[in-house]
């Protein structure tokens, strides 16, 4: 025992912590770790938690409460871009704190792109593993442990290099596996190369679900990016109209004259920021409603040849600062589930459950996934996934939800535990059967139960 | 833990017989919460509620434990405190029911009933809501549902032991809420009026009574909303306001 860490543990003050959905806030202490390229500076923690229970948290971009332990120790990375090398093969070694922020801002312009991007670039390297997060290429690149050259873990005894190849069994574990099997100190991610910092996009509206799904079936694998947005509260004919974007990294040949000066540029927009405090029902089905109607009218039938920045194309809402605040105090959550090919009628039956509640879903987004990887709690798998912001307040959304949960259990489907902020253990134990296995590995290599997040208590994960 | 909509898993309910109590934790059961302790004297009043909890659970996964808890005890508040974190991993919400009526005129004249009066509603039990708190404060989360009455929002001549000791009950609990309130710990005050269960069966029904089942339905809309305190139903809170600023001398003519 080190009394000198203990003593600075024990000073730590409590924060009310909360995931993105500002739903379940709870106090924990927060350790800020310098960002090391290697453990010596987390191995304390873990050694002199005092019976505390212990998680890492990246962002906080989780929606539910996967990155906090109410009453334990929450341990930060900071971001910090300064100690990661790229290698000439593309290969690039970073800190587990590390946003994909920092790293797009440092390597774009050196042409390198994330090989995988979820829809915020506010997100650390150790919490795209943890979740194993997968963005608009899942159907043709995966999800990103996919693009892991290898990583390097601090369970609570012992520290691990972990790849595909090198402790495999720890390595699946972790991907996907919500921080529970240790801290991520670093990684060494293959990144993708570019010749610039545009997408070529494509735009199309589909008048229903039916023109979607088959669009999207049809076409996506011609395209490295794809992604729908859906109007869940058009009915009948028009039910599950949206619209779809789709693309590729433009090539410099294919880039406007104008942009060719400086064709790997940088520069997302300055960041607006959302007031504190937001009247708790602005996003009611009728404000959402109108809001769909002029963004689906808004949209092209079909445009093509488009030339956006990365930005404009990938995170559109990273241009507001805390856009989550505009659920007001209740907070929202996001159901998101993925089920297999072939349940298309399934898909039709939960898409009329949602428009029927009226739910008020600002953010509907559709896409297809891939083939799923090893990672035994890794959430994309091949077939098509929903996700859908809810904000809190009514009092029949947790029937609904409860119901729709049966839904995707029937069709083989599951829900995605980053997201994940209310279903049921039972639920969760059904949609992944590979969860014993995880537990068995955790149990290793974390004999006293060290590591443990509000999610895995509320869920029993362990 | 409590998921997205602020449903709890783990429930204690102090006054294990109470039928608000017992509404509360089968509306709780319904919507998913999992584990219960009914802690009051009457083990055949507490097993009964028990089995209502667990078939109200739509999975019926709910398991319900009953422990003796007598407010008036000597050590009730230790006993309760390691009898509620041995049964549950965390305690995430605390219904605090107990209440006794009492026989005003009979505690008029005798006065150790009337301290038990007293003892019962309000200054037993404020040590035990403060030990609950701060187990929730050091776990860093949790909810104290404290049931209060209109009966303490002006303390009448027709029930002054019971109305006072309510009001210092009331009191007590909306200043731990204000304690509490950085301490990610929330505090629900719940002001029923006249509400038709067997502690007041004896009694005409006042104006605006109210059910156990309409007092849980507004409890749990209360609490989903971190609201510091609710009046069941909505109107009496208007009413008992309104008496609360009348001149005395007009207050004491009115006729309950």
């Amino acid at each position: 025992m080190n009394s000198e860490s203990s003593s600075i543990a024990g000073k730590i003050p409590m924060q009310t912590i909360s995931g993105w959905g500002r739903t379940q806030r709870v106090r924990s202490k927060v350790i800020n770790v310098t960002s090391t390229l290697d453990s010596n500076h987390i191995s304390p923690v873990l050694a002199n938690s005092d019976g505390d229970h212990v998680i890492s948290r990246g962002l906080g971009r989780s929606y539910g409460d996967a990155a906090q332990i109410a009453g334990g120790t929450v341990i930060i990375l900071n971001d910090d871009i300064n100690g990661s090398a790229i290698g000439a093969d593309g290969a690039l070694r970073v800190s587990g704190g590390t946003s994909l922020d920092a790293i797009m801002k440092k390597y774009v312009p050196q042409g390198y792109f994330v090989p995988v991007t979820p829809g915020t670039r506010y997100v650390t390297v150790g919490g795209a593993i943890a979740a194993d997060i997968h963005g608009k290429n899942h159907h043709v690149s995966g999800s990103f442990a996919n693009h892991l050259h290898n990583l390097k873990l601090i369970a609570p005894q012992d520290s691990f290099d972990l790849s595909p190849t090198e402790n495999p069994e720890i390595f699946w574990a972790t991907v996907g596996g919500m921080g529970l099997t240790g801290v991520i100190a670093n990684a060494t991610v293959r990144m993708l190369p570019i010749e610039t910092s545009y997408i070529s996009m494509e735009t199309r509206r589909a008048k229903d679900l039916d023109e979607l799904l088959a669009i999207m079936a049809g076409s996506d694998d011609d395209f490295r990016y794809s992604v729908a947005w859906i109007d869940c509260l058009s009915k009948g004919a028009a039910m599950g109209r949206g619209v779809l974007t789709r693309g590729d990294h433009t090539s410099l040949d294919a880039l406007p004259k104008n942009k060719r000066t400086d064709p790997l540029k940088f520069k997302p927009n300055s960041r607006l920021v959302a007031p504190d405090w937001f009247p708790p029902h602005l996003l009611n089905p009728l404000s959402v409603r109108a809001f769909n109607e002029v963004w689906f009218r808004k949209a092209p039938r079909l445009r093509q040849g488009e030339v956006v920045p990365l930005s404009t194309f990938f995170h559109p809402l990273d241009g507001v600062q805390g856009w989550n605040k505009i659920y007001g105090r209740y907070g929202f959550l996001q159901y998101q589930f993925v089920i297999p090919d072939g349940e298309e009628e399934t898909l039709r039956k939960i898409m009329g459950k949602i428009s029927n509640a009226n739910v008020a879903s600002f953010l509907a987004v559709l896409k297809r996934f891939g083939e799923s990887n090893s990672g035994l709690l890794s959430f994309p798998k091949r077939g098509w996934t929903l996700a859908l912001d809810i904000p809190i307040g009514s009092s029949t959304l947790s029937s609904l939800l409860d119901e729709l949960d049966k839904d995707v259990l029937e069709a083989n489907g599951r829900l995605y535990l980053a997201k994940e902020s209310r279903a049921s253990r039972e639920t969760i134990r059904a949609m992944y059967p590979r969860l014993k296995e995880f537990a068995e590995i955790k149990a290793r290599l974390d004999p006293k139960g060290i590591i443990v997040s509000d999610l895995s208590r509320r869920l029993c994960l362990t | 833990m409590f998921d997205a909509m602020h449903t709890p898993d783990n429930v204690l309910i102090v006054g294990g017989s109470s039928e608000i109590g017992l509404e509360i934790a089968k509306a709780l059961a319904r919507r998913g919460s999992t584990k219960f302790v009914l802690a009051g004297r009457s083990f055949e009043t507490m097993q009964r509620a028990a089995n209502e909890i667990s078939s109200a659970s739509p999975a019926g996964a709910t398991s319900v434990s009953v422990v003796y808890c007598d407010v008036l005890a000597e050590n009730a508040v230790v006993d309760l405190l390691s009898a509620a974190s041995a049964e549950l991993p965390t305690i995430d919400m605390t219904i605090f029911a107990i209440g006794d009526l009492g026989d005003q005129s009979q505690l008029e004249s005798d006065l150790k009933a009337a301290q038990q009066i007293l003892e019962t509603n309000f200054s037993r039990l404020a040590p035990a809501i403060q030990g609950i708190a701060n187990v929730m404060k050091s776990q860093g989360f949790g909810h104290i549902v404290v049931l209060s009455s209109v009966a303490g929002v002006r303390v009448r001549r027709s029930n002054y032991f019971y109305g006072s000791a309510k009001a210092g009950l009331d009191g007590f609990a909306m200043a731990l809420n204000d304690a509490l309130i950085d301490e990610g710990v929330n505090v629900t005050v719940v002001r029923p009026g006249f509400v038709r269960t067997k502690m007041t069966a004896h009694l005409p029904a006042a104006p605006l009574s109210t059910t156990a089942q309409a007092v849980a339905k507004a409890t749990l809309e209360a609490t989903d909303k971190q609201k510091a305190s609710v009046y069941v139903p909505k109107a009496i809170g208007v009413v008992v306001n309104l008496y609360r600023l009348l001149p005395r001398n007009i207050a004491r003519r009115v006729p309950f």
